[in-house]
C-alpha cells in the first residue's frame, strides 16, 4: 500500500516539478539556450510568496501571480541586457554568463535576506483527505492544481495566442520568423522572462511545504535538469512527462533508501538517459 | 630561441617570488592555491578547450585523487608521491567511465552530464563514511618533514611543487595542442563527420583527451589535500568550488590556450582572495556578488576570455607598425 | 581488377528509400561518373560507402575487404574516403592544417606536413597554405577538401561534385587532375551535374533515379540509353548540349 501512496505523491509532487521546469526547456527551445541559474528563479518566486504572506498576510498559493510576475520583469530585464548579448557567443560563454547570474542571484537573497529559513503556516498545511486506504496531502494537493492551471493556461498561449505562435516560429526558424515580421528578439524576451516567471509561480505554490531559504535553488538544479532531459529539452509537452516521472522516481526510490541517496538515485538516471537517449525519452526533437 | 628565454625568464621570475614571500604568511598560500588552481584549468583545458567539450563535472576527479592519496596514507602508511599515482589512475579511469556514456553529447547537454557527475561522486562520498569519514572530511595526518614523504614545515616547498606541476601541466597541454593529437581534436572540434571520413578516430582521440585531462586533474587533487591538510565531500567535490571554478578560471583567460588558464588564475584567485577579505566582515554573500558581478562583467565584454585583449593589442601593435 | 564492389545496398530514410538494392563494381583505376537528378540519391551513395551511414542490407566490398560495420576513419584507413558535396572544411584552421590533419592518417606530424604541401601542390593551392580555410571563396575550399582527401592516399576517391561554381579553366585543371590521380593508379567515383564534363573525363557513367541504378555503361551508351533518356534527361537533345 505504501507503494500505491508513494506513487500518488510522486504524482502530485512531480506535477510541480513539471511547472517549475517548463521554463528551462522552454528558454533552450526557442533560443538554444540552457539557462543554469533557472532553479534561482525558484527561490525569487519563494521569497516573494513568503514576503507577501508575512506583510500583506496573502496566502503562497495566491500569492503565485505575483510571484510570477516579479520573476517576468526580472528575467524580461535579464534577457534583453544580459542573455541577448551572447546569444552567438561560443557555448562556453552562454554556459558561464547563466553561473555568473546564478552567483549573483543566490548572494543576491543572502545578503538582503540573510541565511535564516523561512516557513508559512496555512490553515490547511497538516491535513490529508483519505481516498479509500490512501491519503492526499492537501498541500500536495493545492499545488498540484495551481501547476495544473498553470500548464493548461501555458498550453493555450502556446497554441492559441499570437504570440505563442509566433515564439514557435521563432523556435523553429529564427531567420524564417524575422521576414515574416516577427521580432524574434521580443519573442526571446517574452519566452525567457516566461520560463523564469512559471519556475517563481512553482516556488510559490511549494512555499506550504518547502522551507525558503537563499540556497534552495540549489537543490532543485539537478532535478530540473533531469526533468527536462527525461522529457527532450525543447519540448514543453516532455517537460509534463519528465516531471512526474522525477516526482515519482523520488517517492519510491524513497522507500528503499536513505535521504542522501535519494538524489543519486535521480543522478543516475539523469545521466543513464542522456547516455541512452540524449533526445529525451519521449522522443520530441526542438 | 627568443620564444624559449623569455618562457624561461618567466617562470625564473614567478619561482622568485616565493622567496620574497613571508613563508608563515598568508601570501604564499594564496600564491600556492593560485599555482595550483592554474594546473588544475590547464589540465580541464585539454577537454574544455582542444576538444571544446565543456565539462563541469572535473571535480569528480579531482576529489578522487584527493582522497586516495589521503586514504592510502592513512590506512597503510603510503607516501603521497605513490598515493599521486594511484589517485591519477584512479581518475583517469573515471574519466574513461564517464566519457564512454557522455562523449557523443555536445555543447550544454555534456555539460549537464558532466555537472551531474560530479554531484554522484559527492554524495557517494558523503555516503561511504567509513571509506572517507563522510561530511566530517579527513585530515591528513602530519608526518615528520621530509621530501619523500611530501611533508613541509612551511608553504614554500608546496609552492615550488605547484610551479613545477603547472609547468609539467601546460607542457602536456602543449605538446597535445601542437601534436597530431592536437590536429585531431581541432578537426574533430569544427566537423566530427569530416574529420572521420579523412582517419580521425573521433571517439578513440576524445577518450584519450578525457583520460589525460582526468588524471591529471586527480594527481593535482593529490597536492591540493597535501596542503590544505583537511578536507571534506563537499570541497573537493564541489560544484562551485572546483568543477566550475576551474572552468570559469580557463574560460575567463581563454580556452583553448595555453596562456589562458595562466592569466584566468592569477585573475581570478587572488581576487576572491582580496574580496573575501575585504568584504565578507561586511556582510555574507557580498564578496560571491561582487564575484558574480565580475564574472558577468567580463563575459561579456570579452566572451572568448582575456587572451583576446593581447590578441586586439598585438593586432593593433603591428598595424601601427606597418603604416 | 575490381576494386570496389556494391551489392545490393539499401537504405531507408522513414518513408523514403533513399537506396534501393544498388549493384555495381568499379575497376582499379576506372573513373566513373554518378548522375542522376537531385534526390535521385547520389550523396547517400557517397556516405554509405564511407561508412556515414550504415546501409539496410548489402554488402559493400573494397579491395577484397568487406566494410560492414566499419566506421569512416576505419574505411579510410583502408583506402577510401569522399569529399562533402557542400564542403566541410576546418573552416578556423589554415588550410595546410586542414590537409595536414588528413596525412596523419598514415604518417607522423613532419611527414604529413610535407606530404600536404605536396598535395596542395597538386590542386594548385600552395600559394594560400597559411590563409584560414573558412576566408576562401567557394572554388577553393572545394579544391581545399580535394587536397585534403588526397592527403590520406586513397585507393578509391569519391568527389561529390568538386566542380559546382567552376569557371571553365578551373573545370579544365580539375579534369585534368582526376585524371593525373587515375594515372597514378587511384580509382575514381565522381557525381557530377555538368553533363558535359562529366561525359568528358568519365570512363563509365552509373545512372541512379530514385534510389535505383537505372542504368551502367558507357557516356555514350547512356546517353543513348532510352530509359535514361525519359527519366533523367527528359528531352534528350537539349539535355546532351548542356
Amino acid at each position: 500500500m505504501s507503494f500505491l501512496q508513494a506513487i500518488l505523491d510522486g504524482l502530485l509532487i512531480g506535477g510541480v516539478y513539471a511547472v517549475i521546469s517548463i521554463g528551462l526547456t522552454l528558454v533552450y527551445g526557442v533560443m538554444g539556450i540552457v539557462n543554469f541559474a533557472q532553479a534561482e528563479f525558484l527561490t525569487i518566486g519563494m521569497f516573494t510568496a513568503w514576503f507577501a504572506w508575512a506583510f500583506l498576510g496573502l496566502d503562497p498559493v495566491l500569492a503565485a501571480p505575483l510571484s510570477f510576475a516579479v520573476a517576468f520583469a526580472i528575467g524580461w530585464v535579464v534577457q534583453g541586457q544580459l542573455i541577448a548579448r551572447v546569444l552567438s557567443a561560443p557555448s562556453v560563454a552562454q554556459i558561464f554568463l547563466t553561473v555568473g547570474l546564478l552567483i549573483v542571484i543566490e548572494n543576491g537573497t543572502l545578503l538582503l535576506f540573510g541565511s535564516q529559513f523561512r516557513s508559512v503556516t496555512t490553515s490547511y498545511q497538516t491535513i490529508s483527505l483519505s481516498l479509500g486506504p490512501l491519503f492526499i496531502s492537501i498541500p500536495y494537493l493545492i499545488a498540484f492544481a495551481m501547476s495544473l492551471a498553470c500548464g493548461v493556461a501555458l498550453w493555450w498561449f502556446m497554441r492559441a495566442s499570437w504570440f505563442g505562435r509566433a515564439m514557435r516560429a521563432t523556435a523553429q526558424n529564427p531567420a524564417a520568423a524575422r521576414l515574416m515580421g516577427i521580432d524574434t528578439a521580443l519573442m526571446y524576451k517574452m519566452a525567457f522572462a516566461l520560463g523564469v516567471g512559471l519556475t517563481a509561480f512553482g516556488g510559490a505554490v511549494i512555499l506550504p511545504y518547502v522551507t525558503v531559504y537563499p540556497g534552495v535553488g540549489g537543490q532543485f538544479v539537478v532535478l530540473m535538469f533531469t526533468v527536462v532531459v527525461l522529457g527532450g529539452l525543447g519540448s514543453v509537452a516532455g517537460a509534463v512527462v519528465g516531471g512526474l516521472s522525477v516526482g515519482v522516481i523520488q517517492s519510491l526510490s524513497s522507500l528503499f533508501f536513505p535521504i542522501q541517496l535519494q538524489n543519486l538515485v535521480l543522478f543516475i538516471v539523469f545521466i543513464l538517459v542522456l547516455a541512452v537517449r540524449p533526445q529525451g525519452l519521449v522522443g520530441a526533437s526542438r | 630561441m627568443k620564444r624559449w628565454l623569455a618562457l624561461a625568464a618567466v617562470i625564473v621570475a614567478v619561482a622568485l617570488l616565493p622567496l620574497l614571500l613571508d613563508p608563515r604568511g598568508y601570501w604564499i598560500r594564496v600564491f600556492t592555491f593560485t599555482l595550483l588552481f592554474a594546473a588544475m584549468a590547464q589540465a580541464w583545458n585539454i577537454v574544455g578547450g582542444l576538444a571544446n567539450q565543456t565539462s563541469l563535472g572535473h571535480a569528480a576527479f579531482f576529489g578522487i585523487g584527493a582522497y586516495t592519496s589521503t586514504v592510502l596514507l592513512l590506512k597503510f602508511g603510503i607516501s603521497p608521491w605513490l598515493g599521486m599515482l594511484a589517485g591519477g589512475a584512479l581518475g583517469g579511469l573515471a574519466a574513461l567511465v564517464i566519457a564512454i556514456p557522455t562523449m557523443r553529447l555536445q555543447g550544454h547537454y555534456f555539460a549537464l552530464a558532466t555537472l551531474a557527475f560530479g554531484e554522484v561522486m559527492r554524495v557517494i562520498a558523503n555516503v561511504w563514511t567509513s571509506l572517507t569519514g563522510g561530511p566530517g572530511g579527513l585530515s591528513v595526518p602530519f608526518v615528520p618533514p621530509s621530501l619523500a614523504a611530501y611533508s613541509f614545515k612551511l608553504l614554500r616547498p608546496h609552492a615550488y611543487i605547484a610551479l613545477a606541476a603547472l609547468v609539467v601541466v601546460t607542457a602536456i597541454f602543449e605538446i597535445i595542442r601542437r601534436g597530431a593529437m592536437g590536429y585531431r581534436l581541432r578537426a574533430i572540434k569544427q566537423n566530427p563527420a569530416a574529420a572521420e571520413v579523412i582517419g580521425v578516430d573521433t571517439t578513440r582521440v576524445k577518450l584519450q583527451a578525457a583520460v589525460i585531462s582526468g588524471a591529471l586533474i586527480a594527481m593535482l587533487g593529490t597536492l591540493y589535500a597535501q596542503v590544505a591538510v583537511f578536507f571534506d565531500p563537499d570541497t573537493v567535490f564541489g560544484i562551485a568550488s572546483i568543477s566550475i571554478r576551474i572552468a570559469l578560471i580557463a574560460i575567463i583567460g581563454g580556452v583553448g590556450t595555453a596562456a589562458g588558464p595562466i592569466l584566468g588564475a592569477f585573475f581570478i584567485i587572488p581576487l576572491e582572495e582580496v574580496m573575501n577579505d575585504l568584504l565578507s566582515s561586511r556582510a555574507a554573500g557580498l564578496s560571491q556578488l561582487v564575484f558574480g558581478v565580475i564574472l558577468i562583467s567580463v563575459i561579456l565584454w570579452r566572451p572568448r576570455g582575456f587572451i583576446t585583449v593581447f590578441d586586439s593589442l598585438r593586432a593593433r601593435l603591428s598595424r601601427s607598425g606597418a603604416s | 581488377m575490381t576494386m570496389l564492389d556494391v551489392r545490393k545496398v539499401s537504405r531507408r530514410f522513414g518513408g523514403l528509400q533513399a537506396l534501393s538494392e544498388v549493384t555495381f563494381s568499379v575497376n582499379q583505376g576506372e573513373i566513373v561518373g554518378v548522375i542522376g537528378p537531385n534526390g535521385a540519391g547520389k550523396t547517400t551513395l557517397f556516405s554509405t560507402l564511407v561508412g556515414l551511414i550504415r546501409p539496410d542490407a548489402g554488402t559493400v566490398t573494397l579491395d577484397g575487404k568487406n566494410l560492414a560495420g566499419l566506421k569512416p576513419h576505419t574505411v579510410a584507413g583502408l583506402g577510401m574516403t569522399k569529399t562533402f558535396q557542400n564542403v566541410a572544411l576546418f573552416g578556423e584552421s589554415s588550410v595546410l592544417d586542414n590537409v595536414l590533419t588528413a596525412g596523419l592518417l598514415r604518417h607522423g606530424v613532419d611527414a604529413a606536413r610535407s606530404e600536404a604541401l605536396h598535395c596542395l601542390d597538386r590542386v594548385g593551392l600552395r600559394a594560400v597554405a597559411h590563409k584560414e580555410a573558412g576566408n576562401l571563396s567557394f572554388p577553393e575550399r572545394a579544391r581545399v577538401e580535394l587536397a585534403r582527401a588526397l592527403c590520406t592516399a586513397p585507393k578509391v576517391l569519391l568527389l561529390d561534385e568538386v566542380m559546382a561554381a567552376l569557371n571553365p579553366a578551373e573545370m579544365r585543371e580539375i579534369m585534368q587532375l582526376i585524371r593525373s590521380l587515375r594515372d597514378d593508379g587511384v580509382t575514381l567515383l565522381v557525381v557530377e551535374h555538368h553533363m558535359r564534363a562529366i561525359m568528358n573525363v568519365c570512363d563509365r557513367i552509373l545512372v541512379l533515379n530514385f534510389g535505383r541504378l537505372l542504368a551502367d555503361g558507357t557516356p555514350g551508351q547512356v546517353a543513348s540509353d532510352p530509359q535514361v533518356i525519359e527519366a533523367y534527361l527528359g528531352r534528350p537533345a537539349e539535355a546532351a548540349r548542356r
